[in-house]
């Protein structure tokens, strides 16, 4: 497996002072200090291994914009020249360091390439090794850097590419860009109205400074955290313009947590970076609500797929509509749920009556909605023909009216037309039959296909299990009764018989696709056969194709 | 064995046989990825396009593989990516993360080998610090820095699919999708499952995610296709050393193939499934009959193999009973005829048996008691017999209701083999008042 690189990420910060600087345990940054005779790393082009140096003296040029620094520079044992090496007599250990007392680089360099210090040591019994526990150098010896033990300012993070992403090249690689459902518009067609009644009711309560629940509702893909974001962005705007007070916003997800009281966390996380249990973190954000506290800013919560805080107690919910009534406590909290009658089915009263009564529902988008939001989104790229996209709007419509299906459908038309033209770039438009392909493939269920495309026993399994179910009026059988009739039919069809075991293994495949529902294996040919697909449909599969 | 000889191009009968072996056996049992995978072209090609764009533009996407048990998911996908990491941006460029349903029973273990094979920031060797809840909050973090036109793509590759899908609230399902739908790091989902109805188990919000992107694999080989891919399968390569020995096996091959006793065989275990690996199976046991003395495959060793491979699982089982334990499953055998499949318990079968003896006066299969119930729960040890009722209610075993799991075509084959059976008992199974 191949090793994937990481480093410890530090961010630097340079600040010219007379006096070092004390370890913030707010900010848990360290901080070290760079004094004049002390050894420094400096940047150099390997990241593995920086330069060495003496710290002589700090000093700004004439603008006094610059800082810069003089130094006594040191060489690695990989940076001296091969002839000189033989002249130390000795084998030179792999971290030893030496005295640059050349002329050919300079010795002022600019004050914000400094890593940090180092510790140097002159040892001079090159045998005696003493591991340090900081960054030790040894002079003329050693060098030894340790590696942390367990990472405690490990920063998430996925490594960066070699090469960057390729651009999109022709029409339809543009059109496909811009229809991935992550290339989320600035601003959202369809839902003006719900973008208006969500901005109004956050604004009111950010400008009285005080605190309200919303509660929104509507099933997936209606563009529901999407219209709240851009509320939040222009509200954002708008208090960079200082027309209304500040605000803070963060963003909690039902499913992105493990147990609903890690939402404590999160939230006090996100407020205030401490990481703390969860009962704890109740406490101090209970603390935090119940308490006045000067030049306080209002917090604007979001929590999305809220059905999934839900525990026995509803007490994370409970606290989660209580806190905006305090009066300090200055928080407005916007949910989300997929069920419109959510509060009155999962919730106890009080929380119900905590949550109140501002409602919102986002309906599912009609066809003329979903024909507006792909026209704006591919905003006079001409990729598509006009009755293409009048298909694929009307069909997502009349079945589920979610915006992101309504995407990937077109998104793998252009795809299909891409790959239907000889050569890429003279694909033309997505033309009727692409997208009658796309919305086959996504919308069909195989069974049919899967069906005709079984074995021959396998058929006659299947054929044998209906003709059983008419036999006995019901729907369902042991799979001993079941062969039975398969043995009758083979005969029928003039094939060898199999044995049972076979036919065992015939009705575990069926069964693994789930073409047919089967009890426990254990009960061997005991176990009851039922049909997943309606008799019809199979019958339908299995008549032979007239060409 | 014979010197080895000079000429490189012959090699002894013994070599060649070994070379053979290793060559074949890599393509049965090793599952050694062929040049070109048989019959999915339209699918690689859908694939590959798929991942190439992930690869390279940074574009995210989720899709299933869905087909039979044996169809060739996982190899398909292994050609893909194979394909895939040639090129040599792309190599350097993709994480690719393994899971599977089987191994990664929970998310709490999911996450842990997420983070594990992305190699982030809180692994330290092998061992993956924080809490399940620290990981997932970790690695959403990771993902979320991420962008489209700098951050490594992320190949998630989820086998046994529908496993996943019966987590709790399936959270790492719910996130994977999640970050493939918003501008975070390119990821892309692939899924391998063998359930038609998997998109059924998939909740709402999780359903809605998902791009709906199936690839399926039904494969629809006519037999004549199917012949000359084991045809192909049981030819050597081009680049076999010894030409003379290539060009032999070769021949033998497709006169093998000719034969119609061969045929016949193949037609049948086409008939019975379609896939490869049992063809795999039954190559396997042909291919093992081969040596150095025998240096071909002859019709009747793939008749053979394929006798091995569709033999009734009971039938040996029933050879290896004892003439009292046959009594009894003919006794049983008569009781369903009699009451049409209704649950006897050990008296009634006790009773027919004695019948039996009554009317051949026979001393010779008379036993006591104690021993015939013996011989009862060893038929009970064997599967051979099952307990109707699951509730551990203390009846008397006598009396516990019981039902046979032997069919009376698989009795009535095993009388016929069973070495040395007395003819009486034979007689008396044929029917119940011989």
């Amino acid at each position: 497996m191949v090793r994937y690189f990481t480093r410890l990420r530090v961010r630097r910060i340079y600040k010219w002072g007379g006096r070092p600087y004390i370890f913030d345990r707010k900010l848990k940054s360290y901080v070290t200090t760079v004094t004049p005779g002390q050894y420094i790393l400096i940047e150099g082009n390997d990241d593995e291994y920086p330069f060495v140096a003496k710290l002589l003296k700090l000093f700004g040029d004439e603008s006094h914009k610059q800082k810069k620094a003089l130094v006594q520079w040191f060489l690695r044992l990989s940076e001296v020249p091969q002839n000189k090496k033989l002249l130390l007599g000795r084998s030179p250990h792999p971290q030893e360091i030496f005295y640059y007392l050349g002329r050919a680089c300079d010795d002022e360099i600019n004050a914000e390439s400094i890593l940090g210090t180092v510790h140097v040591r002159q040892d001079n019994s090159p045998a005696s090794v003493v591991p340090e526990l900081r960054n030790s150098v040894c002079f003329p010896c050693f060098l030894i850097q340790v590696t942390p033990s367990t990472p405690r300012c490990a920063t998430p993070c996925i490594p960066s590419r070699t090469v960057p992403a390729r651009q999109p090249g022709n029409i339809l690689e543009e059109a496909r860009a811009r229809l991935h459902v992550s290339s989320v518009p600035e601003s959202l067609p369809c839902r003006e109205q719900e973008f208006q009644d969500i901005y109004n009711f956050v604004e009111s309560k950010v400008m009285d400074g005080t605190g309200g629940c919303m509660y929104i509702s509507g099933v997936p893909g209606t563009g529901k955290t999407a219209t709240i974001h851009e509320v939040i962005r222009c509200l954002q705007h708008a208090s960079d313009m200082d027309e209304i007070p500040t605000f803070r916003f963060i963003e909690i997800n039902g499913m992105k947590m493990t147990d609903p009281h890690q939402a404590y966390v999160q939230i006090l996380q996100k407020l205030t970076d401490q990481k703390v249990t969860a009962d704890h973190a109740a406490a101090l954000l209970e603390k935090r609500f119940s308490n006045p506290a000067p030049k306080k800013e209002t917090t604007v919560l979001l929590v999305d797929e809220l059905d999934l805080l839900w525990t026995r107690k509803q007490n994370v919910m409970y606290n989660l509509f209580d806190w905006p009534t305090r009066r300090h406590a200055r928080l407005v909290v916007l949910t989300i749920a997929n069920t419109m009658d959510l509060p009155e089915r999962i919730m106890i009263n009080r929380v119900a009556s905590r949550l109140g009564l501002t409602r919102m529902s986002f309906q599912p988008y009609s066809f003329k909605q979903l024909q507006q939001i792909i026209t704006s989104r591919l905003n006079k790229v001409k990729a598509f023909e006009e009755d293409a996209l009048q298909l694929v709007s009307r069909k997502v419509a009349a079945l589920s009216g979610d915006a992101r299906r309504c995407l990937d459908i077109c998104r793998r038309a252009t795809e299909i037309c891409e790959h239907s033209a000889s050569h890429p770039s003279s694909a033309g438009l997505v033309k009727m039959s692409h997208v009658m392909e796309a919305l086959d493939e996504m919308f069909s269920s195989s069974y049919i296909t899967a069906i005709r495309c079984a074995s021959l026993q396998e058929q006659l399994f299947l054929r044998a299990v209906i003709a059983e179910f008419r036999r006995l009026g019901l729907e369902e059988a042991t799979f001993q009764q079941v062969f039975v009739q398969h043995r009758t039919l083979s005969r029928v069809e003039g094939l060898q018989p199999i044995s049972l075991s076979e036919g065992l293994a015939v009705c575990q495949r069926l069964g693994a696709c789930r073409l047919l529902l089967l009890e426990a294996s254990r009960l061997d040919m005991l176990q009851r056969v039922r049909l997943n697909v309606s008799q019809d449909d199979v019958l339908y599969a299995l008549k032979p194709v007239r060409d | 064995m014979s010197k080895r000889k000079v000429k490189e191009t012959h090699m002894p009968v013994g070599e060649c046989i070994s070379q053979v072996q290793m060559i074949l056996r890599e393509r049965f049992c090793h599952q050694r990825l062929p040049e070109k995978p048989v019959g999915m072209e339209s699918q690689h090609k859908h694939l590959l396009e798929l991942l190439r764009r992930t690869a390279v533009h940074g574009e995210s996407n989720s899709v299933l593989i869905v087909g039979p048990r044996g169809s060739g998911k996982t190899m398909l996908l292994n050609c893909v990516l194979r394909e895939l990491l040639e090129v040599k941006d792309v190599n350097k460029n993709v994480l690719p993360v393994h899971l599977n349903g089987l191994l990664q029973t929970d998310d709490r273990i999911a996450l842990k080998e997420i983070t594990r094979q992305l190699n982030l920031e809180n692994v330290v060797g092998d061992k993956v610090f924080g809490s399940f809840a620290e990981n997932l909050a970790f690695l959403l973090e990771a993902l979320k820095k991420g962008d489209r036109s700098s951050s490594r793509p992320v190949l998630f590759i989820l086998d046994e699919f529908d496993l996943f899908a019966h987590h709790k609230n399936q959270t790492l399902l719910y996130n994977l999708l999640d970050v493939s739908q918003s501008a975070q790091a390119p990821v892309a989902v692939i899924g391998l499952t063998c359930r038609l109805d998997v998109l059924e188990l998939l909740e709402k919000r999780v359903k809605s995610r998902f791009s709906h992107r199936q690839i399926h694999l039904l494969s629809s080989l006519s037999f004549i296709q199917y012949l000359d891919n084991v045809r192909s399968q049981l030819s050597l390569p081009q680049d076999f050393p010894d030409t003379k020995f290539y060009d032999e096996w070769n021949d033998s091959i497709k006169t093998l193939c000719e034969d119609q006793l061969v045929v016949d065989v193949l037609q049948s275990h086409y008939n019975s499934s379609k896939d490869f690996r049992s063809l795999h199976l039954l190559l396997m046991l042909a291919l093992s009959r081969v040596s150095a003395s025998k240096p071909a495959i002859k019709p009747t060793d793939l008749l053979e193999a394929s006798r091995v491979c569709m033999v009734d699982s009971k039938a040996n089982i029933l050879h290896g009973l004892s003439i009292l334990e046959l009594c009894l499953i003919i006794a049983m055998k008569h009781l369903n005829d009699i009451y049409e499949g209704e649950p006897f318990n050990f008296q009634m079968v006790h009773n027919e048996f004695k019948k039996f003896l009554q009317r051949k006066s026979h001393s010779i299969h008379n036993f006591d008691k104690p021993v015939v119930i013996k011989a009862f729960e060893h038929l009970q040890q064997l599967e051979l017999i099952k307990s109707m009722d699951s509730s551990t209610a203390k009846i008397q075993k006598e009396y516990q209701l019981m039902k046979l799991l032997l069919d009376h075509s698989q009795i009535m084959e095993a009388l016929q083999k069973y070495p040395q059976c007395p003819t009486d008992v034979k007689q008396w199974a044929m029917s119940a008042f011989g």
